[in-house]
Formats: structure tokens, sequence, C-alpha cells
């Protein structure tokens, strides 16, 4: 018998005599009960005033003009906007989580070449401001008037001219779907070495082929992890893409812009598209919440009830049996 | 003598400066099971793993089934294979690692069908199979569930069953039993006992002296990248001839 073990033992039959001599549980089984939570209590209160007060304030205050928000709300402009915006979110998501996945293999690969050249992207991307970077391939043509495809220094063999190698709304694709895979290769990238890397090994031995193990082990485990970020990610680019009105694309804020620029109502105007945002990011966090769970489901890693659940098992405002399951 | 089914020539393996393996020579006959002991550090897993190449070996060759494994030859060289080449080699050897690497988020029947799936076999099939090498390694009927709901000695036996589902010839076993709790070791160890006696080849790194004597045909010690015994196990446990080998014996038995 080890040390340990034996000192173990002898603490139990030293302690023994003393558990016989222990008090009884009283006969009628004591309840427990639940730590009160006062400051929950105070909580609840201090939110729910204010609560009120915002919501007084919305509606009181003659200046945030809600008949205007209503009138424009489902306007031709706005709408028109809006799906601009919503195509643009859209498209810039699928590409740029398409070139972000190859990015962050690349940067994973044993290639240096390959890992070198991701990390340079990754590096530049993320360190240029995104009007920047809007505005670099809205204005290629004045840096680079002509492109050309042949030897350095040598013959060509084809060349374009640039002016109106894109459109403004191209170009806002381009330069937004570059910035979002920057910062999606990243997400991935960490999702993945997430994954332990001994479950790599083992399916590695089962001879499973790379894509095999990518698609099977590492992909759906990455997930749970690759989801918050990327709603994060989503939400951010939703938002960001109001960058493209300076180049004069009319999305739902730009056209927002363009109607208070000429009636000066600039705050109802606001309200129309603050409200839009809110409702499409609702979608979007509700999108999430789904796509969480069914990637949550086996692992249990983020296995996320809905938040109002959580919120109201958190607060235990009312701490009863239920709550300590102490019934069978 | 027919040939063994494994052959380990001249095994160099270094990381960075630091020679890992130094030149391992050793055999395995069809169907024994070798019994690999050794301080920490002396290259017991990097053996194992150069054997399904999970490591690329500097020097010599690992030959498994009269094939080298990792490298073609061509003239007077080994050329490295295409990962596709060397994914099939694998699937011809299973391994069981100390730490289980079941995938966390399939349960156990999915862990064991993921191989045979690869492989193209039809899922009902690879299911029932499933089933059945889960009742051969007594968890008949945990075939939904998932590895957070199983005791670790159970999870060895999925893995043990995962290595099996793909027909081997052969099995490593790296340490299989170090990260269970005492009182679980023993079922996986009967579990590999009754492989034993199937006639798979197996290669165990162990610390179960007791195990080792029991059921191995071959014991080997390893030292630094050396191995400095070899041998059956009445001559090498207790027989020892270098004083390395016994100070590590007296230590954990
Ligand atoms: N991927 C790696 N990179 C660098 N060094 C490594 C790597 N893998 C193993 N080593 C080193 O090689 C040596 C031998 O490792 P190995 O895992 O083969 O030992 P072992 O005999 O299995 O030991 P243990 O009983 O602790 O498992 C150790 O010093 C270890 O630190
Ligand atoms: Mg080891």
């Amino acid at each position: 018998m080890s040390p340990v073990a034996a000192s173990l033992a002898s603490a139990k039959t030293a302690e023994s005599p003393d558990a016989t001599t222990t008090r009884p549980i009283p006969s009628p089984e004591p309840r427990l009960v639940a730590r009160r939570r006062p400051g929950r209590w105070a909580g609840v209160v201090a939110g729910l005033v204010l609560a009120a007060m915002v919501v007084n304030t919305l509606l009181t205050n003659p200046n945030f003009q809600w008949s205007i928000v209503g009138d424009y709300f489902l306007s031709d402009a706005i709408l028109r906007g809006l799906v601009l915006t919503i195509w643009l979110t859209a498209a810039v998501l699928v590409s740029g989580y398409l070139l972000g996945v190859a990015v962050a293999a690349m940067r994973l690969s044993d290639n240096p070449v390959l890992s070198t050249v991701s990390f340079g992207f990754v590096w530049l991307v993320r360190s240029v401001p995104p009007l920047v970077q809007l505005l670099f391939w809205y204005e290629i043509a004045s840096l680079y008037p002509r492109l050309s495809l042949g030897i350095p220094f040598g013959p060509e063999f084809v060349s374009f001219q640039t002016a109106h190698l894109f459109s403004a709304v191209a170009a806002a694709y381009v330069a937004l779907s570059v910035d979002v895979a920057a910062f999606a290769a990243e997400i991935v990238r960490g999702g993945i070495l997430a994954v332990p890397r001994g479950q790599v090994e083992a399916a590695e031995s089962l001879g499973l082929s790379r894509f095999r193990v990518f698609r099977r082990v590492i992909l759906p485990q990455a997930m749970p992890s690759i989801i918050p970020a990327s709603g994060n990610l989503l939400i951010g680019m939703l938002k960001a893409t109001s960058l493209v009105s300076v180049i004069a694309v009319q999305d739902l804020l730009g056209t927002t812009e363009l109607i208070y620029n000429d009636n000066f109502k600039i705050i109802p105007l606001l309200l129309v598209a603050t409200l839009w945002y809110l409702l499409l990011t609702t979608l979007l966090s509700i999108g999430q919440h789904f796509l969480e769970r069914h990637f949550g489901r086996s692992t249990r890693v983020g296995t996320s009830s809905g938040w109002w659940r959580t919120w109201g098992a958190g607060l235990r405002i009312f701490p009863g049996r239920r709550d300590l399951e102490v019934t069978r | 003598m027919t040939r063994p089914l494994v052959r380990i020539r001249n095994l160099h393996k270094q990381f960075g400066s630091h020679t890992v393996l130094d030149g391992v020579d050793l055999d395995l006959a069809e169907g024994s099971v070798t019994a690999i002991l050794g301080p920490s550090g002396s290259g017991k897993s990097t053996l194992l793993r150069c054997i399904n190449h999970l490591e690329r070996p500097d020097r010599g060759y690992v030959e498994v089934g009269g094939e080298i494994i990792g490298f073609r030859p061509d003239g007077n060289r080994l050329r490295e294979r295409s990962p596709r080449e060397i994914a099939a080699q694998r699937a011809r050897i299973g391994m069981v690692f100390q730490h289980f690497n079941l995938f966390a988020h399939r349960t156990a029947a999915e862990n064991i069908v993921e191989g045979p799936l690869a492989q193209g076999v039809p899922v009902r099939t690879a299911r029932a199979r499933a089933s059945e090498l889960l009742a051969r390694v007594g968890l008949a009927g945990r075939d939904d569930a998932y590895p957070s709901q199983l005791s670790g000695g159970q999870q060895q036996r999925v893995a043990i069953a995962r290595a099996l589902a793909m027909d081997p010839a052969l099995i490593l076993f790296d340490e299989p039993t170090s990260a269970l709790d005492p009182e679980l070791v023993g079922e996986v160890l009967s579990v590999i006992k009754d492989l034993a006696a199937t006639g798979i080849t197996l290669a165990i790194v162990t610390h179960e002296i007791g195990f080792a004597r029991e059921v191995a045909d071959q014991v080997v010690f390893l030292e630094d990248g050396h191995i400095i015994e070899s041998g059956d196990p009445a001559t090498v446990l207790q027989h020892t001839q270098s004083e390395r080998a016994r100070a590590f014996l007296a230590a954990v038995l």
C-alpha cells in the first residue's frame, strides 16, 4: 500500500468512532433553503425604473417626432437602402468567410510560404482602417490607371484600363469582403486550434484523409467557439456597411442621410435607420442562437439555453424547493 | 521462421538537437504481444508514433507487412509517400492513446464507425459492427452515450473498439491505462488480454509490469532512445542485465 493510501486509511479509522457519535439527522428531514438574494431584487427594481424612464422620454419628448419616423419607416427610398444593406452584408459575409477559411487554412499549413502570405494578409488588412481600404479599392484607378499582366520589367501579355474596374458597389463589396476575411481567418484559426490535438491524431491514425479530418472532427468542434465570435463580426459588418455612403452608395444609413440633408429631420430619420438596424441585429442574434444550439447539441460546450431562460434561472428571485431540486 | 509483421531498422528521430530515438531495431512477430517499458522521456511514445507515421523518422525505417511505412523505396532512396497513401497505411494500423482521444462530439457508436465510413463501408453495416464491438468490449447498449457520459475505463474500451473496427493486423497502445483510476485499470487490461488471444499483433507501452509478465511474448526496455534489454518476459523481468533497467523495475513494482 502506498504511504498516501495508508495515511488515508488510518485517518478513516481514526474518524469512524467519531462519525457514529455525530448527531443523527432529525426525523422530519430538514428542508433546504436557498440563499436569499436581496441585491437582485434591488437590481430588478432599479432596472424597471430606468426602463420606465427611457420609455417615458421616448414617448413624451416631442423632438423624436415619431409621426415622421412612421412616415419614412416603410418609404420606398428607405426600403431600397435596406435591401442594399442586406444583400451587401450577405454577399460580404459569404465571400469574406470563404476567403477567411482559406486564409486560416494557409496559416495553419506546414507550407512556410502559405503561412507567411496568410500572416502578412491578416496583418495588413487588420492594420488599415476599413474606410481607407474602401477608398483604396474605389480609387484604384488613380493609383494604377492601367493594369497589365506580364513579366516584371519584361513584355506585357494583357493590359487594361482600370478607370471603370470597380463601380462604387463593387468596390464596397471587395473592400468589405477582404476586411471580413482577415478577421474571419483569425476567428476560424482560433476555433481550429481549440480542438484537442489528440483527437486529430486519433482521426489520422484511423486513416482519415486530411479533408475528412477537417470536416468530420475539426470543424464541428471548432464551430461552438467560431459562432459567437462570428455573430459579433457579422453584426459589426452589418453596421460597417454604412461606411459605403462615403463613396455614394445608397445603403440604409446613406439613404437616410440623403433625406435629412434635404429636409433637416435628422433625429427621426436616424431613428428610422436605428430601428431597422435593431430589427436586423435581433434577427441575426436569433439565428445565432439556433446555430449555437445546433452545434452545442452533443459536446455540451457552449450550449446556451435562450437568454430569457438563462436570465430567469440565474435571477432566482423566488428560491423554492424546485430550485434546489430537493424534490425527486 | 516466418517474416515478422513489423520490422524496425536503425530508427532515428530527433526533435531539434534532442535525439529521442537513437538507432532502434525491433521485430514484432505476427500475432505476438510486445510490451515496451522504459522511463519517462526514453522515447516509447515516439517509437510507437513512428510506426504509424504520426512522427516522420529521420533515419532508418519501419516496415509493416512487408511495406515500408510512410516511404516508398525508389532505387537507393526512400521517398515520403503522399498523404493519401500514408492514410491508407494508417488505416491498417490501430492506435489507442493514453488519453483515449475519443471524438467528443460523437457518440460511442459514431466514434467507432468513423474509420469504416471513411473506407466506404455502408452506414448500416458499420453501425451493426459498432454495436457488436461495443458488446465485445463489455459496453453492450451504450451506442448512444457521449464520451463525457462514460467513465475513463469505458472511454478507453470504446477507443479500443474504434481501433478494432478497422480490422487492423497491428494495434499500438500508448500507456492505455496510465490515465485511469486504479479500479478501472483491470477492465481495460482484460479487454487487451482478450485481444492478445485473437492473433492481432499488439505493441503496448505500459508500466503494468504484472500485465507485461502475464500477457507479453516479448518485453523490450527502452532507455535514451536505445533498446537496452529485450527478450521473453521471464528473462527481461527476472534476470535483468542492466543496472538502469533493474533500478527502473524496482521503482515501478
Ligand atoms: N513533438 C515534439 N517536439 C519536441 N520534443 C518532443 C516531441 N515529442 C516528444 N518530444 C520529446 O522527446 C522525448 C521523448 O518523448 P516520448 O514521448 O517518446 O517519451 P516517452 O518515453 O513516451 O515518455 P512518457 O513515459 O513520459 O510518455 C521527450 O524528452 C519529449 O520531451
Ligand atoms: Mg509517452
